[in-house]
């Protein structure tokens, strides 16, 4: 774990929070997104973090 | 490590025990009736009819916002006023009778609304057995009385308790001559003081006017004026529920930060202006009100924006503690230190969460207090929205996170599944950002509160996206929090439960950085800041009130009762006058 | 009382926001000359709205150029009248008061919003700029069926606009040798002149009549066709004035029949076809 358990969640938790209301924000510079453009986004940032999250870190050794 | 609460004040804590218990009963049922508002309203599945619907938003709003918060609020300040005086109450009989008086009226006031559920309530007291009015019972429409008299309980047995504990503080007082209150039981002292003040109006508008006239003995009254009276309780109530959880930031958030509370003087500071400025506000839920004059509007909105001001003052001094703790944990930088905090403990990391949702929370309060951009949210589904943030997350997390901190110490049984604990409460943080996002944004459009059907003949104009989305939103984000709720009465359950363990809780509160010897002892003289307040209200209310009483009368201007039923006969009554109405 | 510098310094920066705030809020109120709803009505009691002459007829009203009232009632579950017509480019005055418990009338998605309460009449002046067409709602639960009180507003063209009002005054039965005499009152309720073509069809028949109807008043229409010239039996009649209309149905037939010992002079009352048309009626 390059992050502890709590952090991992409280980043997830954050980065929902901004998915929720992205599409709004883009349509104010006049971007359009769909739904599920976002909610793919969502889960492709989402698994990225988690996988970057479980993957020992370069300075620390492999928990067993 | 010192002793445990429980084992210091063993009759102290089963009795915090018992008020929680109340408190976190009626959360149970209130999240549940929550969900099924939440699917309902957004036509996702209807399990009640519609009319029905206005039983279980009166249940939710009265099991949640008086139930739970301030069950909740009472179990604390028990704890509080214990803890920081060393001293048991002076009369544990007084002790008992609150309770029970708070008890009894949740039962009687609890049974009046759920019988709404039932195809046929019995009569009880000339009227049948329901309250369909909402927490906010606006006269005329009329509730059985003994709604109100379950009501009237509940808040006498409120004030019994702050009798009791400025007892509890008479007592210390004459042990500890010329010492400064602790803290802690300077907030409980100066909440009640709020609290009495405020409190006068309901019970003047319901034991004058509602409780009489849902009897039969007076025929009329003046919705106006029981309105008028209402929030000048109203709004100081949210307060009540609020301060409870400012004590948990100010006294538990930073410790369990690692360090230290900020400022002990800027904490009196901010909870005396609340018990200046919390009541001469309460007319800012009445912008729209016709009857009322636009020079008292004003007044009441500069009253509120300066509220903002103790609110600041708390972000200052919870934020400083914060980073404080954080730096004697190593935390260094700008922001580095945001790391260096202890997230991984649920109480801490539902703390910290509560007080960001609140910060949020509070500018789209200065939208509802500004009285002009009020015209365009009034009553719509932003309001819900602003409470759900403020009430539903920045008082109710907190109390949540706080009590994974406090059960422990009044059980002396250590807190199971502290990472289910963790997910529990940022679960509550993203369910309550899904609903209220969608809550906020949905009121802009012109979605109403406050019905079972948002559905019209019209289409609301929503900016990006669509209602479906919103409204799906809103009930993604109910059932989040319905589970997350769940969750934590099942920890709290299984805790309460986990005799054979010793809690792991540090229950010592280190002191302020600046302590009370840094602040003038006028802070602590009590008497002058009730008297600021009584001059305060006085200005804020003396006119509007005299005003409406001379141009509405005392009692009305003939104005009847209108009971609220769901008896499917009274329904086709009015069906029939409605259709009348029409062909005329 | 020691306060820390950077606390002085947030004390300093909340109390500016807090001042900020304040005056923007009194510029949008005080300083674009938006006025709130406030106490300027007398109060009004519930059980005496119909005998008060704004509310006893809920409807529109032309008071100046460009400047119109609404008398408004709002009552479980619906507000009166409903839908509610103006012009664009108008100011119109909205009263609204309450004949039971507190009720809102919310323009939805716009700041035309205020609380009903009995007892109390709420004022407040809107402009209509453009046509469109807005839901209105009442946003305070009302009882069991609040879900369900909800109006329309249309904001209509301004050449389209009128508050002209049709009735038709004819008798239902008529002796083969009698005259059908048929009466339509136009009443323009605008300030400004109404030029309008009365069409009266009646059988087989077509007349035509200019009338140019003052302001606030009214015109009577009258034709007189002879019973012979239809022949026995039902004839169907119909009255158009600009969108307005009104139909019905005329009978000649000898009164022989059951009709015997019924009184002529009760019959001259009760026969009479005295429909009248509204803006409910209108047809569009």
């Amino acid at each position: 774990m390059r992050i502890s358990f709590a952090k991992l969640l409280l980043l997830i938790a954050f980065f929902i929070v901004i998915l929720v209301e992205a599409r709004t924000v883009f349509a104010f510079f006049g971007i359009d997104v769909s739904l599920i453009g976002i909610a793919v986004t969502g889960v492709l940032v989402i698994s990225a973090l988690v996988l970057w999250a479980i993957r020992p870190g370069n300075d620390e050794p492999t928990e067993p | 490590m010192t002793q445990l609460f429980v084992e210091r004040f063993p009759d102290q804590a089963r009795l915090v025990r018992l008020a929680f218990f109340n408190s976190f009963a009626a959360f149970g049922i209130g999240a549940l009736f929550g969900l099924i508002q939440a699917l309902h309203r957004t036509d996702v599945l209807r399990i009640v009819e519609s009319p029905t619907y206005y039983t279980v938003l009166t249940a939710h709003g009265v099991f949640l916002v008086i139930t739970f918060t301030i069950f909740f609020l009472v179990g604390l300040y028990q704890w509080a006023v214990t803890t920081s005086l060393e001293r048991r109450p002076v009369d544990m009989r007084i002790t008992k009778a609150w309770y029970w008086l708070m008890s009894i009226g949740t039962v009687i006031a609890g049974i009046t609304i759920l019988a709404g559920f039932l195809d046929d309530p019995p009569e009880v007291l000339g009227s049948q057995l329901s309250a369909d009015v909402l927490f906010t019972f606006y006269a005329p429409l009329q509730g059985n009385p003994l709604f109100y008299v379950g009501l009237v309980l509940f808040v006498v047995g409120t004030w019994l308790a702050g009798v009791d504990w400025f007892r509890t503080w008479w007592a210390w007082k004459g042990d500890n001559p010329g010492a400064r209150i602790p803290l802690p039981t300077f907030m409980v002292l100066t909440t009640m003081i709020m609290w009495y003040i405020s409190s006068i109006g309901v019970a003047v508008a319901i034991l004058a006017f509602i409780l009489p006239w849902s009897l039969g003995l007076i025929d009329s009254l003046n919705p106006t004026l029981t309105r008028t009276l209402f929030w000048y309780f109203g709004h100081p109530v949210v307060y009540f529920w609020l301060l409870p959880a400012y004590l948990l930031w100010y006294i538990v958030l930073p410790k369990l930060s690692g360090g230290r509370l900020f400022s002990d003087p800027l904490a009196r500071v901010v909870f005396i202006l609340f018990i200046l400025l919390s009541t001469p506000v309460g007319i800012h839920h009445q912008y729209l009100d016709p009857g009322i004059a636009e020079g008292f509007k004003y007044i009441v909105m500069t009253n509120t924006m300066f509220l903002l001001l103790p609110s600041l003052l708390t972000a200052f001094t919870v934020v400083a503690s914060m980073e404080h703790g954080a730096r004697q944990r190593g935390g260094e930088g700008y922001f580095g230190w945001l790391d260096a905090l202890p997230w991984r403990n649920p109480a801490f990391t539902g703390m910290a969460l509560a007080g960001l949702v609140f910060a949020f929370g509070g500018f789209t309060g200065i939208v509802n207090a500004g009285m002009n951009i009020n015209y365009l949210v009034h009553n719509s589904a932003w309001v819900p929205g602003h409470i759900h943030t403020q009430v539903g997350t920045a008082v109710a997390l907190t109390f949540m996170a706080g009590s994974y901190w406090l059960i422990p110490q009044l059980t002396g049984n250590r807190l199971v599944w502290r990472q289910a604990a963790l997910v529990q409460v940022l679960l509550w943080f993203i369910g309550i950002v899904f609903m209220t996002n969608s809550m906020y944004r949905a009121g802009l459009v012109g979605v109403p509160r406050r019905t079972a059907e948002p559905q019209y003949a019209f289409e609301y104009d929503v900016g990006v996206g669509s209602m479906t989305e919103l409204d799906f939103q809103l009930a993604l984000g109910g059932f989040l929090l319905f589970i997350s709720a769940m969750l934590f009465l099942a920890i709290i359950f299984m805790t309460w439960r986990n005799s054979e363990s010793e809690p792991i809780v540090d229950g010592t509160i280190p002191p302020a950085l600046s302590g009370p010897e840094d602040s003038p002892r006028v802070l602590d003289n009590l008497r002058l800041w009730i008297a600021i307040a009584l001059v305060l209200v006085a200005i804020a209310y003396v006119i509007p009130l005299a005003s409406i009483v001379t141009r509405g009368g005392l009692f009305g201007p003939d104005i009847g009762p209108f009971p609220v039923f769901t008896d499917p006969m009274i329904l086709l009554e009015y069906g029939s006058k409605l259709i009348g109405m029409v062909v005329i | 009382m020691r306060i820390h510098v950077y606390e002085r310094l947030w004390l300093v920066a909340s109390m500016i926001l807090i001042v900020a705030f304040i005056a923007t809020v009194t510029y949008g109120t005080v300083g674009l000359g938006i006025t709130m709803v406030d106490d300027r009505e007398e109060t009004l009691s519930p059980g005496d709205i119909d005998e008060d002459e704004r509310f006893e007829d809920p409807r529109i009203e032309q008071v100046g150029e460009n400047e119109f009232e609404a008398y408004v009632v709002a009552m479980t579950f619906l507000f009166q009248p409903d839908p509610i017509e103006v012009p664009a480019n108008s100011e119109v005055t909205f009263y609204v008061t309450s004949r039971d418990v507190i009720h809102s009338f919310t323009v939805v998605g716009t700041n035309t919003n205020t609380m009903v309460i009995p007892g109390e009449v709420s004022v407040m002046t809107v402009e209509f700029d453009e046509p469109g067409e807005y839901g209105i709602i009442c946003n305070e639960y009302c009882g069991v069926g609040h879900h369900d009180m909800e109006a329309e507003l249309i904001v209509v063209e301004e050449d389209e606009f009128d508050l002209t009002e049709l009735s038709v005054d004819a008798p239902d039965t008529v002796e083969p040798d009698a005259e059908i005499e048929l009466t339509a009152t136009v009443s323009n309720g605008l300030i400004d002149d109404l030029e309008a073509t009365v069409t009266v069809e009646i059988g087989d028949e077509t007349f035509q009549e200019d009338v140019t109807v003052g302001g606030d008043e009214s015109e009577d229409v009258s034709i007189t066709v002879d019973a012979d010239d239809l022949g026995e039996g039902d004839h169907d009649w119909t009255v158009t004035v600009d969108d307005y209309e009104e139909t019905g149905t005329v009978s000649v037939a000898s009164d022989t029949d059951e009709n015997d010992d019924g009184s002529e002079n009760g019959e001259d009352t009760t026969d009479e076809n005295d429909a009248s048309s509204t803006v409910e009626d209108r047809l569009s």
